[in-house]
């Protein structure tokens, strides 16, 4: 039975952390700026389900919310970093222009939660929302549309990118974004539909953490190492393989601290650091990560055939 | 005293960012080790030398330790100093070796990815930190020993005047080091690694040593700190206050001047204290006025990148001329 609570948790947080790290690494390679306030833009959408919890609706029906909002912060700050772009700014500027919003967000996310300590007598700073969530098939609600949500939005963006003239124009400004602008595409409507969209996916990824996870205005920091290291592991800049990275580091952590729980009764206080571990380990011994090491494969498979 | 602690955080970092050009997000992770040291060391050595009863855990029973250490140390001036310079020392040692081994990886990866590195880095000491309850006391913290306890009424002055003497040699060391033959190469490094390698320079090598002159500078900051709070409370070491501000701090100053980021130091220093002085003008706030502190920060922030991402006091370019004059006028003499 603890296994497979266990298995269960492994599971959503997997699901969670590969749609997190996918957008994060998308975000990177768009703008080729890593976006420092994109774990506090998924997890400031968490208070969406607690609100309406609060207003007598079911927190699912918050997802749709959640997507147009993290969308909505996203798309801003993706025009506050294409101005600063055009004015020359250096990585360095660009990455503590991220933090600008990042900090905006921790701030406001602070705020409600006080507020709605204060004024609604609700304990916002920490909660969680699993005793809301439904049943199915004597398993929870949540590992059936965090699943859903994590198949039908990788599915759904394999299929933009790879079906549709927008995912091709997409593609041709990330490979290069003055050739792609001077054969017509319009790279800045391309760009910022995608940071829509990859906000998007962290808005619906927060949204769906409080409902198994406890959440505090201080996960947004914590998850952003482990966010950091399933990229790592996975590989900085491919897509898929960022995905990989999630679903590895969601397993190790839970098994790893689960395993040596009977050890060590106090590991899971040290989880994120775990993912962290596994982060410099990959780079010490497998820096190009998973994506990198399969690439050489095929490219040896290549050679010899 | 705030001033002294950040003036220490920022010329490190414009060492390492201004000069040096390595982008280094995780300023907090030295600086929560020199306090973490400071928080287990001084005060479980001053327990073994004095005999204090076996019974008692520094951590568990930290007030009572505390209150006997404070007896113990107001009679025994020259105990005190040794535990201080134990303190730096230790930390001195131990955060050169974690900026060696903590350079080792990250110098492998890209400059925004080594930023992030050294973000998660110290993220996760954070967490070991609030984790290590007998360590650090947990999220509850725990009490330092105040090496100027023997000055009775004048240990916070005594403390004060140590905190400037710090702040005063390493601003002195860093000057002399930027003004060295090293800064110069530091800057080549920083506008082109390739042409400072071409020329049989060891950039990586540099770059590690620099991390690790940082991480030690940074580390006494910590302890500085630690001592000057007279508690410590790793969850308190968070990104905003020890890597953020420091950031802005040398951002509005202008990066790769010294003066500039003292300038910015003190100027943001002096804003965040009339922000808490001036707590009740903003009464009226359903929520508390600290909240407000990261939205002026980012303010700030994203009007300096906006308007002046150069600082108030921007790095001035040396002529060569002046440098050919020098060594004419020495050959001359």
């Amino acid at each position: 039975m603890i296994l497979l609570q266990i298995f269960l948790t492994a599971l959503i947080y997997s699901f969670i952390l590969s749609l997190l790290a996918m957008g994060f690494t998308l975000q990177y390679i768009t703008l080729n700026v890593p976006n420092l306030a994109y774990s506090s833009i998924a997890f400031f959408c968490t208070y969406l389900p607690l609100t309406f919890l609060i207003l007598k609706l079911s927190p699912y029906m918050s997802l749709p919310f959640a997507f147009l909002l993290g969308g909505a912060i996203s798309f801003l700050l993706f025009k506050f970093l294409k101005l600063l772009k055009e004015k020359g700014m250096s990585l360095v500027g660009l990455m503590m222009a991220t933090i600008v919003f990042d900090l905006i967000i921790y701030a406001c996310m602070n705020i409600y939660a006080e507020y709605l300590s204060r004024n609604l007598q609700i304990y916002a700073a920490s909660f969680s929302l699993t005793a809301y969530d439904f049943e199915l098939l004597g398993l929870p609600g949540i590992m059936f549309v965090s699943a859903g949500a994590c198949f039908s939005l990788i599915m759904l963006f394999t299929l933009l990118l790879m079906k549709t003239r927008f995912g091709i124009a997409m593609r041709a400004a990330v490979e290069n974004y003055n050739l792609a602008s001077t054969q017509g595409v319009n790279v800045d409507r391309v760009l910022s539909v995608a940071w829509f969209f990859v906000g998007g996916i962290a808005g619906v990824s927060g949204a769906l953490y409080p409902l198994w996870f406890s959440m505090d205005p201080w996960v947004g920091a914590r998850m952003f190492v482990t966010i950091f290291a399933a990229c790592v592991v996975g590989g900085i800049r491919s897509i898929y393989g960022s995905i990989l990275g999630g679903v590895l580091i969601a397993f190790s952590e839970i098994f790893v601290c689960f395993f040596l729980s009977f050890s060590f009764t106090w590991i899971w206080s040290y989880r994120a650091v775990i993912s962290m571990i596994a982060a410099v380990i990959s780079i010490i011994g497998m820096p190009q990560g998973i994506a990198g090491y399969i690439s050489k494969i095929r490219e040896r498979g290549l050679i010899k055939a | 005293m705030l001033f002294c602690i950040y003036a220490i955080i920022t010329l490190s970092l414009n060492l390492q960012h201004g000069y040096t050009g390595i982008f280094n997000l995780g300023l907090y992770l030295p600086i929560l080790v020199g306090a973490i040291i400071t928080a287990s060391v001084p005060g479980r050595l001053a327990m073994l030398i004095y005999g204090i009863d076996s019974e008692l855990d520094f951590s568990y029973n930290n007030p009572t330790v505390i209150d006997i250490l404070r007896s113990k140390l107001a009679n025994d001036p020259l105990m005190s100093i040794i535990l201080l310079l134990i303190t730096m020392l230790i930390t001195i040692i131990v955060c050169y070796v974690l900026g060696y081994l903590t350079a080792h990886p990250a110098l492998r990866l890209p400059a925004d990815y080594l930023a992030l590195f050294m973000l998660c880095l110290s993220e996760s000491m954070r967490v070991i930190g609030m984790q290590t309850t007998w360590l650090t006391g947990g999220v509850f913290g725990i009490q330092v020993i105040n090496p100027f306890w023997w000055l009775g009424r004048y240990s916070y002055q005594g403390l004060s005047i140590f905190v400037v003497s710090t702040t005063l040699c390493i601003c002195f060391i860093v000057s002399k080091i930027c003004a060295s033959p090293l800064g110069r190469l530091l800057k080549a490094i920083r506008e082109n690694e390739l042409v400072a390698e071409s020329v049989g320079k060891d950039t990586n090598g540099i770059k590690k040593q620099i991390i690790s002159l940082a991480f030690i500078i940074l580390g006494l900051a910590g302890v500085l700190h630690a001592f000057w709070m007279g508690a410590v409370i790793a969850g308190g070491y968070t990104r905003v206050d020890f890597s953020y501000w420091p950031w802005l701090m040398m951002i509005v100053g202008g990066a790769g001047n010294n003066i500039g980021v003292l300038f910015g130091a003190l100027i943001l220093v002096l804003i965040r204290r009339v922000m808490i002085v001036s707590k009740h003008v903003f009464f009226f706030l359903p929520f508390s006025v600290v909240w407000l502190e990261p939205i002026l920060l980012a303010i700030m922030l994203g009007t300096t990148l906006m308007f002046r991402p150069e600082g108030i006091l921007p790095e001035r370019p040396r002529s060569i001329m002046n440098y050919m004059k020098k060594i004419l006028k020495s050959q001359q003499q």
